[in-house]
């Protein structure tokens, strides 16, 4: 209770995070962050060959978490963008297809990339994406999805692996779309690497802004503090105050001009 | 599409390093398509940023003497440890706690690079942090004494705080400092015509009556020069100075320069290479230019280090990215290899009183650079740049050193020794692990002979530890070549929608 009265008095702290987006293509990996960014936000759309920059916030009793979601949609292929968008990344979302075996070892591969060579202390997320498919029985088609346009539906295996729009791309090897990857299996696998574990649907939204916000949740605090002073403010004045003091600290704010031109007139002598 | 072979693009930039960055953010949003290369398989090239175990790999692929024929590159590396868990008890994090700058270059507010990274909306992927402090330590102690380290007084007020100077020296630092503040005006033309090429030791003794060596040697800290007062002339000197004061306040009060976090130069890189990315350049480590050959069309067929071949307009990168023989001109003209000693050191104590508050409110600096007199002959001087471990480049409670002079490694390592002892903690901070290295860097680079074709070749970043203004000119103008487009353009972009949602075509 105490928390929420302090963040009633003050604005709450707001740090950004970070997130890389991986796994193999057509799981629903862009599909599952136009889940998220349109459940508050209208999507204004801006056509891109390339990969993809999102951001989207949510809001914690204590803190706003800004999401800067970094997705390699199209360049899976050459395997070279995942190392520099996870770099200095404090959140991963590992993402697979819960009616495609294979795409839960390429999300194994991912894993063990993260581990061995992204930030320490990232905050990594499993998710096993159309469930809606597994538990329904409306057929491979049913992921299509309104918020992501169908105009690239129909291309089976070369759109998957040019990556085209994942929602829009049938799991290409089954039929009846039932599930080939068991909630325990994965969830085992998740616990044994100490991930976050979700099952979601883009379709339906279910599960979709509760990994964002386990996520948030996990982000360890001393990753969104500016190191040396938010320490030494936490040891006066408890964590609140450290967030706010500490989260920009040591950072330098570029769009400070105003306060240039006088400051060299001061102290140029 | 797993194969690059037979594809066609716009733009081939080859390497990741700063300059190939920026041009590739700067060309993000020309509609062009670019192909992104790097034969390593890490982004960054001349100018990375790499863990322990990383650097350690990169010391022993740059062990051995240059490559003949290289035009920019390493050599001579070498990783030095002590034994961990020594007497002193501390010991190294784990490799990825540490990200070293092979470009820790410190930025000053004045520089071209900072308005275009605002201008190009990429600031905001990026943190920049404040150099704080300048010192200068005097090594040349008598038998066993103490090396002292004073802190440079860097405007007015710390000036008539200064407890070192006496009044007249104070009077004539002031004198001295407002001819620096307008030495390039018109009211100092006659001034500046009589004194530029004087020695600044010489001019600063018989023009603004400052005679102590204590009040000079803080001039040549701030000038960031290597050298002694007597052979360096005021027209070197003086826009040096005169660059770190008009700087200052420039983006808060009481520090005239930052650096990026997370690596130095090589973090600017890679936001730039995202930039480009979500622009829908196409990015592929691990794989480099073997020849470039010119096709029909003015286009030119390009080889690539696995044999699979492209076809491209324009072919760009810095020169030992590019084919040997590519392109011709450069090497007709003369030129000089420069040879760079170049270190990194971890220290085992965070060395806080280097970082100290510069003004209250402001930023927490992460930098600080200190000018070590080795007190050999000649006033041979070390220029230090220490980075915190708020710039992540290491676990808290140690810090980063970076030396880059002309100097001997020997020389760096006294330097190191006499900063620490400096200091004066207890117990004595220690360098658990360095890395030395060459640099070698050919110059003059001879810009209009690189760029006579389509395949144009940028030219090597100096090891200089400021950031220079050439760097950001240099890429403008592959820039203006490739696009033709009014150069009041240049890094200028419109905001990608906040929240914007955005999604791929068919390639």
């Amino acid at each position: 209770m105490a928390d929420s009265t302090q963040a009633a008095a003050a604005p709450k702290p707001s740090s950004s995070v970070k997130l890389v987006l991986l796994g193999e293509a057509a799981v629903g990996k862009s599909s599952l962050v136009l889940r998220f960014v349109n459940n508050d936000f209208q999507p204004n759309k801006e056509p891109t060959i390339g990969a993809a920059f999102l951001t989207q916030k949510t809001h914690l009793p204590t803190r706003t978490i800004k999401f800067e979601i970094w997705d390699t949609a199209g360049q899976e292929r050459f395997a070279s963008l995942a190392p520099m968008y996870y770099r200095n990344a404090q959140a991963a979302l590992v993402v697979y297809d819960v009616t495609r075996a294979s795409s839960l070892g390429k999300a194994r591969h991912w894993v063990a990339e993260l581990q061995r060579q992204a930030s320490p202390g990232i905050v990594v997320c499993l998710v096993g994406n159309k469930v809606d498919l597994a538990e329904g029985d409306d057929g491979p088609d049913a992921e299509e999805e309104e918020g992501a346009d169908g105009e690239e539906d129909g291309q089976g295996e070369a759109a998957a692996a040019a990556a085209v729009k994942p929602a829009a791309v049938k799991p290409a090897a089954d039929e009846g779309a039932v599930r080939k990857v068991s909630t325990k299996e994965a969830k085992a696998y998740a616990e044994e690497e100490g991930l976050l574990f979700f099952e979601t649907s883009a379709k339906s939204g279910l599960n979709v802004s509760e990994v964002f916000t386990a996520i948030a949740n996990a982000i360890p605090e001393a990753s969104l503090k500016g190191g040396r002073a938010g320490a030494n403010a936490a040891a006066g004045a408890g964590t609140q105050a450290a967030i706010m003091a500490g989260a920009d600290s040591s950072k330098v704010n570029l769009n400070a001009k105003a306060g240039g031109d006088k400051g060299q007139e001061g102290c140029a002598c | 599409m797993d194969t690059l072979d037979k594809t066609e693009w716009d733009v081939i930039i080859a390497g990741t390093g700063l300059l190939q960055s920026l041009l590739a953010l700067s060309l993000s949003r020309s509609g062009k398509q670019i192909l992104h290369l790097d034969h390593n398989t890490y982004y960054g090239g001349h100018e990375a940023a790499l863990s322990l175990s990383e650097a350690e790999e990169w010391a022993e692929k740059h062990a051995g003497d240059p490559p003949a024929g290289a035009r920019s590159c390493f050599a001579q590396a070498s990783v030095t440890k002590t034994a961990e868990g020594d007497a002193n008890g501390s010991k190294l994090g784990f490799s990825r706690a540490y990200s070293l700058a092979l470009a820790p270059q410190l930025i000053y507010a004045r520089s071209n690079l900072l308005p275009a990274l605002v201008s190009s909306r990429t600031h905001n992927q990026l943190d920049f942090q404040a150099v704080g402090s300048w010192f200068v330590v005097n090594g040349a102690t008598e038998e066993g004494g103490q090396p002292r380290i004073l802190r440079v007084p860097s405007g007015r007020e710390d000036v008539f705080g200064d407890d070192s100077l006496d009044l007249r020296a104070k009077r004539s630092l002031m004198k001295f400092m407002r001819f620096v503040a307008s030495y390039d005006e018109e009211s100092e033309e006659a001034r500046w015509a009589e004194i530029k090429n004087m020695a600044l030791g010489h001019a600063l003794r018989s023009k603004f009556g400052l005679n102590s060596d204590a009040a000079i040697t803080p001039l040549l800290a701030l000038a960031l020069v290597e050298g002694n007062s007597a052979d360096l002339t005021v027209e070197f000197t003086v826009p040096r100075i005169a660059r770190h004061f008009r700087s200052i306040g420039m983006f808060g009060p009481g520090f005239s320069a930052v650096l990026p976090k997370w690596g130095g130069l090589a973090e600017i890189a890679q936001v730039a290479c995202r930039a480009c990315a979500v622009g829908g350049g196409v990015y592929v480590l691990g794989k480099g230019i073997r020849t470039a050959t010119a096709s029909a069309d003015a286009k030119y067929e390009v080889e690539l280090s696995d044999g699979e071949v492209v076809t491209t307009t324009w072919l760009t990168g810095c020169p030992d990215d590019l084919p040997s023989a590519a392109p011709p001109s450069t090497t007709s003209s003369p030129s000089k290899t420069q040879i760079v000693n170049r270190a990194i050191y971890i220290i085992s104590s965070s060395l806080d009183s280097l970082f100290p508050p510069t003004s209250e409110g402001g930023p927490v600096p992460a930098g600080a650079v200190v000018r070590v007199d080795t007190g050999t002959a000649g006033g041979e001087a070390v220029n230090v740049l220490a980075h915190s471990s708020d710039s992540g480049e290491c676990p808290s409670g140690q810090c980063v050193l970076y030396t880059s002079s002309m100097g001997s490694k020997e020389s760096q390592d006294n330097a190191i020794q006499y900063l620490i002892r400096s200091v004066n903690e207890q117990p004595e901070p220690h360098v658990p692990w360095k890395l030395q290295y060459q640099q070698y860097i050919s110059y003059p680079f001879d810009a209009e002979a690189a760029t006579t074709s389509n395949i144009i070749c940028l030219p090597p970043l100096s090891a200089d530890i400021v950031l220079g203004d050439e760097v950001l000119d240099a890429v403008q103008h592959v820039w203006q070549q490739t696009t033709g487009v009014p150069a009041d353009s240049f890094m200028k972009f419109v905001a990608r929608g906040e929240e914007s949602v955005e999604e791929q075509d068919t390639m």
